[in-house]
């Protein structure tokens, strides 16, 4: 099997074989396989998002129908459900629920997620085990005795009973915080404290900066799932349309017998905009790897 | 960016078994305020629920009245009279050991393709993650519309290769796989924590094994898979979760499949095709809140509980101890 | 590891979940008397004229029905013109039942189903509406006996209805012609024949049109909206299913079995009916003339003219069984109901309210015009201003037919419609060899659902 140290003198570093050409034409071929797979994907994935774009510019007779692409093109229809709904000051209560959410479950995961990962103490790993558990039991039963909790505490109707519960205990950020520093190795942190810092101020000037790619993970994913998160909002500002997130807002454009699916998916299409957005920003800063270099292996 | 371990010339040399001795108590506070808002979070919003949950379960309890205790019969119910409960958790099992398959290979997959793509690796990304993005409803109302068996598509382009695509969502035999297609759609998350991990791993160890002779296949297997581990061991257990609590898609298929799609899966129609697309929390939110038996829907979710965190904290058990061994060896 | 260490966090972890346990007995027991006491008993008085106060109303209403509701709950300040009504759209019964489990209900709840109505009479959740009704003098026999049937439960009368939906036949008046038809099927035998007569079928031996398909649960095709034209009930006088005892529902099995095996067998029928467009979208069936003949509600009069406006169709009751003849020109009905919660704050009030939206004529017209529904009083019925093409006019004689039937209300909400519909659909596909067995089956199961009520079995 040809490597590339055939071709280079021995001890350094062997240098791109552009000479070769059996092997630029094996480098070809692969190159043309690989994009041409992540092509395919790519458009696989975005076919049902596309379906999406089409419907929302459809004439209502037309969506859903077997006709898929629109007969004509309605683009006012964006603007139509603006008049329909105040998506603005809904998409204002959409980022204060998921803004909050987010920064709320990073401050309170981060140091859970740092104690159960890289320091070692009684009783860890039945609070991990704890952490897991927690994200076995389904939402639908666990809303019934909190909903009680929410009326007695006298804050249904609004955010709160949403955004609260991030400030202490998310289980997912948590898990998923913790298998990222675990990818970590100890050793900077132990460097650190040898140095004089405590494990506040190692996990601070240490870890996070190492860590920012699964931080910026976990804060993603946090962000979006509360964006589209429904049954919660139905269930805790139903009642109190000044504090309905986006998510409940692509749900009122229907009547008794009818949907109006065009004004829908283009509800849908503006919901998902600002995170599209937000993960074409952001998606650099937590896939770029960090590579350490002289610790491992 | 690299870092590299700063040179310690000498250190002071820690005092004693006194200073032991403080110092873990230190380090317990350390880990009791790190812990504190996740410990008391987790009484409220899960310990208690929890209890609570229990509690019902030997209860009969309509949501209006204050329950009546009724001891096991809501656990008999459930092995004996009641014949939805077992179609619901076998749906749900069978999503349990596909689903999860097929999400962490397909997103291992996915990823390992994108973290070789040397242009349009951003495009590709961002139209992976896209569908994540979507509201699920919306999403899974797009997706089935795709699979239509008459206009969809899917079938249309199967048809111009000559294969007869089915009825996919319409067919109590295919609604499952379909559902499993539309999940392994939407595993965006996970491909791109995935990725992540890929990107993480050090290439020297890649050029290591390459030099030792080792094929794509064998750096994949000695190399990668043990690097990425504990984000696989995540994407597991993710995916299990995910499959344990596939509520509003199943809803909203369903829905679809019986020619009444609703906006939000608040819908009448539940579980077409034949209860085909019924997982057991479908079944555990009707019997709660449709027909008011909230003492039984409790009990379902002490067993669904049970069973998952039982299954839950083998596996992790299993897969520390294999780790530990690693690392010892 | 010193074992004392691991211990003691072990006896943390233990008392972590013991303090949780105590705080979940405690709040559990407390969540009992959460809502505030009040109910049933006698009417509250009506406010002052000059009273100020909100009236709070949820309802599943969104976009331009909310609109045209909240117009006609609105009505109420032309009688008390410092009331605020204070409409909540988009609530469906699950946040109303949660709402009255908390203690924080709405003044008026309003649900689009009456599959309800059986629990929330029977649990409290809806106040006993019968004082009022007798204070002030109200005449129930304006509202048809099934209307009035599917808002009170055992004797309780705890709901009114708000707007009716009424069930026929549409048909496709072009094919009809076509076809040599001259009148609509008045039962089953002659829905059977012109069904043969309408199909069109393609070179493949598929079907290209459908002269009715008997896909259950499909559009309108629910066992609960074909059992009135078979004579099926569900319950017996024991209040246990019955069905297998039922000829009915065993004729509309037998029914359903005979068309399926016209069209070629059951997967011909799926294939078919996959292709159909969604319900609620402008491709449906019927409107894309892919069915000749369907079952369906009054509001498909209005979508079809606003989205089809080319299709030639008309509007006739739903064929009955043969032996059933007298019994022609009846249907299924259903309809939104509305009433008081348990712990609203202002009941005399709501009661107005109420009052207001079911009784009044005028409101009751301008709502119905509005919703494309059938308004409830038989004032109303007949009220000029009442907007009604001849199609739709089949649906108002149908609802002062005095042949009407609707479902019982039962305390399992619609759990005996779910396990009568899932048989329809293995019925269908053939997988039940033994009609009478299978439908004894359907019995045992709903009969178990039952048993989890106090009220039941």
């Amino acid at each position: 099997m040809t490597t590339l140290s055939d071709t280079a003198p021995p001890g350094a570093r062997p240098p791109a074989p552009r000479v070769r050409t059996r092997q630029s034409w094996d480098r070809n071929l692969y190159w043309i396989a690989t994009h041409a797979l992540g092509l395919a994907l790519g458009v696989i994935f975005l076919l049902p998002i596309l379906f999406v774009l089409l419907t929302a510019v459809m004439k209502n007779d037309q969506a859903m129908s077997a006709s898929l692409w629109p007969a004509e093109w309605h683009l006012e229809n964006f603007l139509r459900v603006f008049d329909r709904a105040p998506l603005l000051e809904y998409f204002t209560n959409s980022l204060i629920y998921s803004g909050l959410a987010t920064a709320g479950a990073l401050l309170s995961a981060i140091p859970a997620a740092y104690a159960l990962s890289k320091l070692r103490w009684p009783g860890q790993n039945l609070c991990f085990m704890l952490t897991l558990s927690a994200m076995m039991l389904p939402p639908q039963v666990t809303i019934v005795p909190l909903y009680d909790l929410w009326v007695r505490i006298g804050l249904t109707g609004t955010l709160v009973p949403l955004v609260a519960p991030y400030f202490f205990f998310d289980a997912f950020s948590i898990f998923l915080l913790r298998q990222f520093f675990l990818t970590i190795p100890r050793d900077y942190l132990e460097a650190a404290k040898i140095d004089g810092c405590t494990e506040f101020q190692a996990m601070v000037r240490v870890l996070l900066p190492m860590a920012k790619p699964g931080i910026a993970a976990t804060a993603m994913f946090c962000f979006l799932f509360t964006w589209n998160d429904y049954f919660g909002p139905l269930l805790y500002t139903g009642e109190n349309q000044d504090h309905w997130p986006l998510s409940l807002a692509i749900a009122s454009f229907r009547g008794m017998h009818h949907v109006e699916w065009n004004l829908t998916m283009a509800a849908t299409a503006l919901t998902m905009a600002p995170v599209i957005v937000l993960f074409v920003v952001a998606q650099k800063s937590f896939v770029r790897g960090i590579t350490f270099t002289g610790v491992k292996g | 960016m690299t870092t590299t371990l700063p040179a310690r010339a000498d250190s002071a040399p820690a005092p004693g078994r006194l200073r032991a001795g403080a110092g873990r108590a230190r380090r317990h506070r350390t880990v009791a305020f790190f812990m504190a808002p996740a410990a008391l979070g987790f009484l409220i919003f899960f310990g208690y629920p929890l209890v609570a949950t229990v509690v019902y379960s030997f209860t009969k309890y309509d949501l209006i009245n204050p329950p009546t205790f009724v001891g096991f019969d809501n656990y008999a119910r459930m092995f004996s009279t009641e014949p939805l409960v077992r179609t619901a958790a076998y749906n749900t099992l069978w999503l349990v050991v596909v689903l999860t398959v097929c999400r962490v290979v397909f997103a291992l997959g996915v990823a390992s393709v994108i973290s070789r793509l040397r242009s349009g690796v951003g495009l590709v990304r961002t139209l992976c993650y896209l569908p994540s993005l979507a509201p699920p409803a919306a999403a899974t109302l797009a997706f089935v519309f795709l699979f239509n068996s008459e206009f969809g598509p899917v079938n249309r382009i199967l048809k111009l290769v000559g294969i007869d695509g089915g009825l996919w969502f319409n067919s109590p035999a295919m609604s499952k796989p379909s559902l499993t297609l539309l999940a392994l759609w939407g595993s965006g998350e996970l491909m791109i924590i995935i990725l992540a991990a890929l990107l993480d791993v050090p290439p020297e160890q890649y050029e290591a094994a390459q030099l030792d002779g080792a094929g794509p296949i064998r750096r994949f297997w000695h190399v990668t898979l043990p690097s990425i581990s504990p984000v696989l061991l995540f994407g597991v257990i993710n995916s299990i979760i995910y499959a344990l609590q596939f509520f509003t898609q199943a809803i909203v298929a369903g829905s679809a499949a019986a020619g009444s799609a609703d906006v939000a899966g608040n819908s009448k129609y539940i579980g077409a095709p034949q209860n085909s697309t019924l997982t057991y929390p479908v079944w555990l939110y009707v019997q709660g809140f449709r027909y008011f038996n909230m003492g039984y829907a409790a009990a379902m979710a002490v067993l669904l509980f049970v069973v998952s965190a039982g299954f839950t904290w083998l596996l992790v058990r299993q897969l520390r101890k294999s780790q530990h061994q690693e690392e010892a060896a | 590891m010193p074992t004392l260490t691991q211990r003691t966090g072990r006896a943390r972890g233990s008392l972590l979940l013991c303090a949780a346990a105590a705080v979940a007995l405690l709040a559990t027991a407390c969540s009992g008397a959460a809502a505030p006491a009040g109910g049933g008993g006698a009417a509250a008085a009506p406010p002052g004229r000059g009273d100020k106060l909100t009236v709070t109303v949820y309802s599943k209403f969104t976009a331009r029905e909310y609109d045209v509701v909240t117009k006609a709950l609105n009505k109420l300040r032309d009688k008390y013109p410092n009331i605020e009504v204070r409409h909540e759209g988009n609530q469906d019964d699950d946040k109303i039942t949660q709402s009255i489990r908390g203690g924080n209900p709405p003044d008026v709840a309003i649900s689009f189903y009456t599959d309800n109505l059986g629990v929330w009479c029977s649990n409290g959740s809806f106040q006993d509406l019968q004082p009022y009704i007798e204070r002030d003098g109200i005449d129930l026999n304006q509202i048809p006996k099934a209307v009035r049937d599917y808002t009170a439960y055992q004797g309780k009368r705890c709901a009114m209805p708000m707007l009716a939906d009424v069930f026929g036949l549409y048909y496709n008046t072009d094919m009809f012609a076509k076809a040599g038809i001259t009148a609509p099927p008045k039962n089953t035998t002659e829905l059977f024949e012109d069904t043969k007569k309408l199909t069109q079928f393609n070179p493949d031996g598929s079907i290209k049109v459908a002269g009715f398909i008997p896909s259950m649960p499909f559009y309108g095709n629910q066992a609960q909206y074909w059992a009135p034209n078979f004579g099926a009930n569900y319950f017996g006088p024991d209040g246990k299913s019955h069905l297998a005892d039922s000829p009915g529902w065993k004729a509309m099995f037998q029914f359903q079995k005979q068309l399926v095996d016209f069209y070629g067998g059951h997967d011909k029928v799926e294939q078919f009916k996959s292709g159909l467009g969604d319900e609620y979208s402008a491709d449906q069936g019927f409107q894309s003339g892919k069915l000749a003949m369907a079952y369906d509600g009054e509001y498909r009069d209005a979508f079809v003219k606003d989205q089809v406006p080319t299709l030639k169709f008309a509007t006739a009751p739903a064929p009955v069984l043969d032996s059933m003849s007298d019994q022609y020109g009846g249907g299924f009905t259903t309809g939104t109901i509305i009433a008081i919660p348990k712990g609203a704050k202002h009941p005399g009030a709501a009661w107005e309210l109420i009052k207001q939206v079911t009784l009044d004529t005028g409101t009751l017209v301008e709502m119905a015009n509005g919703l494309k529904n059938v308004p409830s009083t038989t004032a109303s019925l007949t009220d000029p201003k009442l907007v009604a093409d001849p199609q739709f006019k089949t649906f108002l004689d149908i609802y002062a037919s005095g042949k009407l039937v609707a479902n019982p209300p039962s305390p399992i909400g619609d759990a005996h419609l779910k396990a009568v519909n899932d048989f329809a659909e293995k019925w269908q596909a053939g997988a039940v060899p033994d009609l009478t067995a299978g439908l004894k089956q359907v019995d045992a199961q709903i009969n178990d659902a039952l048993a989890q009520k106090p009220t039941g079995g």
